[in-house]
């Protein structure tokens, strides 16, 4: 089985997202900030990351930047999330390693449609 | 919803645009009719139908029939069909045709995501093959409203994440002020849009080197399906195709077209398919 992180400090936002995610039949890891989510990548490299921007500790395009830059780091595939959704913000997170980018708020369709994009389903 | 409401409805809709609903789908009646209930201050579907019969208006009855047909569509729904037409069927038609021109007719085109899918491909991966030919995108539908808001090419926040990666999207569309998403003057100057209702005569918009009507007819009658592809394969060209939903057939439903030898959910012209394929 695949597994998926799910980085987002919203309690309510990771609970949607999970149950979506494991309906795509992804084993679920979740992290509540971007420091907590470098921990666990570097126990455990998932093979898709589902990432907030906006986030305390360490936010989003700070931890994309370090996981690219952490052995085997350059192979989960890291689809954004973000409420920022103009083209600027939307360069600046491919710009930094980012496959794919859902603008929220986002439903199971949107995140399907992403996932497939990418080849995750 | 009490019988007659039900039925007066569902006899709507198969006069004017050949759908078939079932009695188990009333739901969908009211589900798609509601919008319109509350904007005229209908109580009920009664109320409604009512109206409808008694105003004996047809432009309300038009938009009525309209508004009970299912207009999900998405960006690049079933990608590999499309990204064949673009690679495989127009350039063989554009090399049997010698004209350097090609015509393709998106039937039953809703609000326009399959036509534009087929223009963002071209614009995007255009096959050496079709450099400098003339492609022209029809795409056409019964109901008023998606085929205005088609040519429009502006598209909400679920839309554009249908089917569209992020990189095409910032390509090709630009947001603006509302949170819509609008398609480059580009592509839009690819494609153009015409309300038509299959059931009627098309011999108004010419002849096709392939014609999509994709996830149009599994909602239809088969009365309705018959005369629709019949129509359909009139405006072929020799030598056209037609392409059909994936899991759609047209056995049982007419012996004009066969199905194409080499392209999967492609109908020919009866009696065409073993020469396309020996020619080819
Ligand atoms: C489910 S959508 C499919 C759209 C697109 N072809 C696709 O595959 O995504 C079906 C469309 O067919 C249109 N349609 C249904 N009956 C029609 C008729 N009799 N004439 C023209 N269009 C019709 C509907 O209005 C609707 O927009």
């Amino acid at each position: 089985m695949k597994t998926c992180l799910i980085v987002d400090d919203s309690r309510v936002v990771r609970k949607v997202a999970a149950r979506i995610v494991r309906d795509l039949r992804f084993e679920v890891m979740e992290a509540g900030d971007g420091a907590e989510a470098m921990r666990m990548c570097r126990e455990n490299m998932p093979d898709a990351v589902l990432l907030d921007w906006n986030m305390p500790v360490m936010n989003g395009l700070d931890f994309l930047r370090s996981l690219r830059r952490e052995e085997g780091g350059a192979r989960p595939l890291v689809v954004f999330c973000s409420i920022e959704n103009d083209a600027e913000h939307i360069n600046e997170a491919l710009r930094c390693g980012a496959d794919e980018f859902i603008m929220k708020p986002f439903d199971a369709d949107i995140l399907e449609s992403k996932f497939a994009e990418v080849g995750l389903v | 919803m009490q019988e007659e409401v039900f039925n007066e409805l569902a006899d709507l809709a198969l006069k004017s645009s050949g759908q078939a609903i079932p009695k188990s789908k009333s739901y969908l009646i009211e589900a798609r009719l509601a919008p319109i209930a509350r904007r005229e201050g209908f109580g009920s579907m009664a109320d409604l139908v009512h109206c409808l019969k008694s105003r004996a208006n047809p432009i309300f009855a038009a938009e009525i029939a309209a508004a009970l047909v299912s207009k999900d569509t998405w960006f690049f729904r079933d990608r590999d069909c499309l990204q064949r037409i673009v690679e495989d069927v127009l350039p063989k038609r554009l090399k049997a045709s010698n004209t350097g021109r090609l015509k393709v007719w998106c039937a039953g085109g809703s609000t326009g995501q399959e036509a534009y899918s087929l223009a963002i491909l071209l614009a995007d991966e255009m096959p050496p093959a079709l450099r400098g030919a003339k492609i022209d995108i029809l795409s056409t539908d019964i109901c008023k409203v998606v085929t205005e808001k088609a040519r429009i090419g502006r598209f909400g926040h679920y839309e554009v994440q249908r089917g569209l990666s992020i990189r095409r999207l910032i390509k090709h569309f630009t947001r603006l002020e509302t949170g819509q998403w609008e398609i480059s003057e580009d592509l839009r100057s690819r494609v153009s849009f015409r309300q038509h209702n299959l059931l009627e005569s098309a011999g108004g918009l010419g002849k096709f080197d392939v014609i999509l009507c994709r996830n149009v007819l599994p909602s239809m009658a088969k009365p309705a399906r018959k005369r629709v592809v019949e129509s359909l394969a009139e405006q072929m060209m020799p030598g056209a195709m037609l392409l059909l939903g994936s899991g759609e057939n047209l056995i049982g439903i007419t012996d004009k077209l066969e199905p194409a030898r080499d392209f999967r959910g492609g109908w020919v012209a009866a009696g065409t398919a073993n020469a396309e394929a020996s020619a080819a």
